[in-house]
């Protein structure tokens, strides 16, 4: 029997503020186990929460990005439940009353509908020395503040649903909202997946995936789990209700607990934190100060400076590189031949050393002024090239660069004219018999005249000089 | 037993130094409390120290209300490097990193912290017998409950063994332990008072407050505690008012509400004569008693235990044995040594409310229970607004009866809850309360009554309560 896949997802976004959501501590990822960490964040009798208000923006323009309802009122409660990385037993969440709702997201023209976002803190981590049998809490996790995106089971397959989290995920970064480096678990995916034969409308029972932590293992979470839930149904047996593990070294999927093992979370209002309001004037001024999402950003580049569809889209998809392009280009108007240095030399500079851009060493107005040397005809095309590779390994200015590398091309006419006449001097008879209609002698005196001049001259000027010289 | 307004005067004019003051309530400590068991801690050394820099601070002519003056703080309250236990094994040896903003507030103006008072465990119950450390003595009658769970706070003021005290109330914790020992006791307007740094009952509905000999002192003790503060998200944006400044004030056309529900079959006939009585004397002042009704105040108990109970299941969960407090020896695997942490650090009543909790928010059962629960305290919230839009205060009994014996309700939890029927209803609605000695019953034991006012509306029942303390003559406990 066929079936069809019904997926939602529960996006985990860890926001770019700060400090935690209930205390002053950074919120940076990392530090040394145990070293951002407060009486708040671990949880000492006595202490209270305090909102972060800056997480409750960046919640609202998560909203935003994606197309939902920023709620006026949104509150916190409490979701109960015992485990080691969780300092006070409870997870201070947002369950009846979350602060967004109804988005949704277009991939392949179809909308992806968003049941809700809501704000909570993260919990710590947990170091187990396998070897010792002892296990360790390192607390700097704690009370970072993250979203969940709670999308319907409208996803419909496994590269669907990479789609829609690469696509979250830029939009969150482009709304300054997330990192999105699924490596550092800035972004951890959840996936809901059940299988309903062709031609129902009624979905089957799901399995949930917890805790992805890259688009390949979601893909193959997903790919994994559709073919264990088809075999299943197959034999005429059913899909049992339950949270699965994915182990990435097997490729696949193991049950966690079953929904009867299920932890109730006895939600309650949370009493230490006021509700969440916002006014219209409140929400206007964060919808304004909305940075430009990805879709706007393409129409400026096609039709602003009119890129091609396909180099707008590359620049795009790495926010990173089109924030350095963006700058770059703001130096310089000649869009497309910056965007043609980024995307070609250097992606390719990149590429081979490993680096992201945020590592390199020199500005986009560094980059900005080789395209301008070599629009002014200052250096050639290839210069640039070389110009870039430099300024890749060990910075510096362009101009530097090209004067002490004599890359500048020779475009005084009067130098290079005096350098010909040298040579039409020196090379009497090559220039009788190129006069006599041997045109093969020209690029023997040219490449005289290039020796002389060295690797700056202008070859566009040096051959239009010669000609003229030769023609008198 | 001296009033804080008199002693400030004896150290302002030099009477007597704020170091010999000290003293003297740490030697009477020692030689009292052992009768009333109301401190679980004294503080000799760092008290000595403070009461040193209180006498600097009245030398350099910078005293204010509470320099000098020995305070007792209850243990459920954080201090910096002193113990604070919340009268349970579970924290026996929890030393804070830091102090309750009450007491840095206590701190900054001179106060004398003498010791940490003794309660019920995690401030769980009326009578003080519920202590990990052994339950409080009535300074009245030593064979009698101090009340609860401040009854360690009003125990030692009572006894003479701090000249004001800070306590906390959940339903009646300050209210009903100051009317059993005899003393005045106000629970401020919830969010009044910084809760950052007392250790969570129940969230929505705890609040410190002073307890002291009188209704002026319980204002001056207010005044230096209360006020915005930016580490409790539920204290209040509000200017400080100077909570004793009505005092003296005509009480001329003030409208009493006698809501009629809380003079029911429930109370004691000589607590009933007393609060009345105590009505006759606002009448005479020429004040206008007003009938008012709370018909769901037969509701009040129960709302107010699943509420309380809920969130205390929840603020307890914490102690896990596995970051602060008490750890079992005991448990092979993370679930055990969590069980067993609680099963021995915790004492009976205790896990009694985190049982009730935990059964009020599960699932199946939370609209039955948690969510009836809610209802109610909006019922009785708005059964408050229509009694307060009739008059400026509402006069109650504080409790049904005197202090009892010792041990008398062992047997009959539900009959101890139904106790707190008359205070309950001011935490559920978040409203300010003072309760005053009003009378003895035969035996010499004291009689509380309680003036309940509008939210932010303290220094209204201060000056109400501070007018019938002028004129009734307070009978002193004798130890």
């Amino acid at each position: 029997m066929r079936y069809i896949p019904v997926i939602g997802l529960e996006i985990h976004a860890e926001m770019l503020t700060h400090s935690k959501v209930f205390c002053t501590c950074s919120a940076e990822f990392g530090g040394e186990e145990n070293s951002r960490v407060c009486p708040r964040c671990a949880g000492l009798p006595g202490t209270l929460p305090v909102l972060n208000q800056g997480a409750v923006t960046l919640a609202a323009k998560a909203g935003f990005a994606l197309d939902c309802t920023v709620n006026p009122y949104s509150a916190f409660d409490r979701k109960n439940y015992f485990y080691p990385d969780l300092p006070k037993a409870y997870q201070i969440t947002q369950f009846e009353k979350p602060i967004c709702t109804d988005g949704k997201v277009n991939i392949r023209g179809k909308d992806i509908r968003i049941n809700r976002i809501h704000i909570e803190e993260d919990a710590g981590k947990l170091i187990h020395d396998e070897y010792e049998g002892i296990s360790f809490a390192d607390y700097n996790r704690c009370g970072v503040p993250l979203i969940e995106i709670v999308t319907e089971p409208d996803l419909r397959s496994a590269d669907e649903a990479k789609e829609f989290v690469e696509e979250v995920a830029l939009r969150l970064k482009y709304a300054g909202v997330c990192d999105a480096r699924m490596e550092q678990g800035s972004l951890r995916v959840d996936v809901n997946i059940s299988l309903m034969p062709y031609g129902s409308s009624e979905f089957g029972t799901r399995a949930e995936i917890k805790n992805l932590n890259s688009l390949k293992s979601i893909v193959r979470a997903i790919e994994y789990e559709i073919e264990r839930q088809t075999e299943i149904l197959d034999k005429g047996e059913k899909v049992v209700q339950e949270t699965r593990r994915f182990n990435d070294n097997h490729g696949n999927t193991k049950a966690l607990r079953s929904k009867e093992e299920a932890h109730d979370y006895r939600y309650f209002p949370e009493p230490d934190i006021p509700p969440v309001l916002f006014s219209e004037a409140e929400l206007s001024a964060i919808r304004e100060s909305m940075p430009e999402m990805p879709q706007k950003r393409f129409e400026r580049y096609t039709k602003e400076y009119g890129l091609p569809e396909k180099d707008a889209e590359l620049l795009i998809g790495d926010k990173d590189l089109s924030d350095f392009y963006d700058a770059a280009a703001r130096c310089n108007p000649s869009y497309k031949a910056i965007a043609n240095l980024v995307l070609v030399e250097l992606l390719r500079n990149l590429n081979d050393s490993g680096m992201c851009i945020s590592d390199v060493k020199f500005s986009p107005a560094n980059l900005a002024q080789i395209v301008k040397l070599s629009d002014e005809g200052k250096i050639s095309k290839n210069a640039a090239k070389d110009i870039l590779k430099i300024l890749f390994e060990s910075g510096g200015d362009p101009l530097e660069i090209a004067k002490a590398n004599n890359l500048i091309m020779e475009s005084d006419a009067s130098a290079l004219e005096s350098i010909i006449d040298k040579v039409i001097a020196e090379n009497a008879d090559s220039v009788e018999s190129y006069k006599s209609g041997n045109q093969k002698v020209f690029g023997f005196l040219m490449g005289q005249v290039v020796k002389e001049a060295g690797k700056g001259a202008n070859p566009q000027l040096a051959r239009d000089l010669l000609m003229k010289k030769l023609a008198d | 037993m001296m009033s804080i307004a008199k002693l400030r005067k004896m150290l302002d004019t030099r009477q007597i130094s704020a170091i010999e003051l000290t003293q003297a309530y740490l030697n009477k400590i020692k030689e009292v409390d052992i009768k009333i068991n109301s401190y679980i801690s004294v503080c000799e050394e760092s008290a000595a120290g403070a009461a040193k820099e209180a006498q600097k601070l009245i030398d350099e002519g910078k005293a204010s209300f509470l320099t000098g003056i020995p305070i007792s703080v209850k243990d459920n309250i954080c201090t910096l490097g002193i113990k604070t236990t919340c009268a349970s094994k579970m924290l026996e040896d929890f030393v804070p990193i830091y102090d309750a903003t009450v007491v840095q507030k206590l701190k900054a103006v001179g106060a004398v912290i003498l010791g940490k008072t003794n309660m019920d465990e995690f401030a769980m119950g009326g009578s003080s017998q519920t202590s990990y450390f052994g339950c409080v003595r009535n300074p009245y009658d030593t064979s009698r409950v101090s009340g609860g769970s401040s009854g360690g706070a009003a125990a030692s003021v009572s006894a003479g063994l701090c000249a004001g005290a800070l306590g906390s109330d959940t339903g009646g914790s300050v209210r009903q332990p100051a009317s059993f020992c005899g003393v005045t006791g106000l629970k401020p307007t919830y969010g009044a008072v910084s809760r950052y740094g007392l250790i969570a009952f129940a969230s929505s509905l705890d609040q410190i407050g002073p307890i002291a000999y009188s209704a002026e002192d319980c204002g001056g003790i207010l005044n230096v505690i209360a006020g915005y503060d930016e580490n409790d998200a539920t204290s209040a944006k509000r200017t400080q008012n100077s909570f004793g400044g009505k005092i003296g004030m005509s009480l001329k056309g003030m409208k009493i509400g006698i809501p009629k529900e809380f003079f029911g079959n429930g109370i004691h006939d000589e607590v009933k004569s007393a609060v009345l009585s105590a009505a006759d004397f606002y009448r005479q002042a020429g004040c206008e008693l007003v009938d008012v009704s709370m018909p769901s105040l037969e509701y009040a108990v129960s709302a107010y235990y699943l509420i309380s109970s809920a969130e205390a299941a929840s603020n307890l969960s914490r102690y896990d044995g596995i970051k602060f407090g008490y750890r079992s020896t005991n448990g092979e695997s993370y679930e055990e040594l969590v069980k067993n942490t609680r099963r021995e650090g915790f004492g009976e009543e205790v896990k009694h409310r985190i049982l009730l909790g935990n059964y009020a928010l599960s699932s199946g059962y939370y609209d039955a229970y948690y969510n009836n629960a809610s209802k109610i305290r909006t019922q009785i919230k708005k059964e408050y607004n229509d009694i307060f839009a009739q008059c400026d205060c509402i006069l109650t009994p504080t409790a049904p009866t005197v202090a009892y014996r010792i041990g008398e309700f062992e047997n009959d939890p539900v009959k101890m809850y139904l106790a707190d029927i008359c205070t309950v209803t001011v935490n559920i609605a978040g409203l300010p309360a003072i309760s005053t000695t009003c009378g003895y019953d035969s035996a010499g034991m004291p009689i509380g009554m309680s003036i309940v006012g509008k939210a932010f509306g303290e220094a209204e029942i201060i000056a109400a309560a501070d007018a019938f303390e002028k004129q009734f003559a307070r009978q002193e406990a004798v130890l």
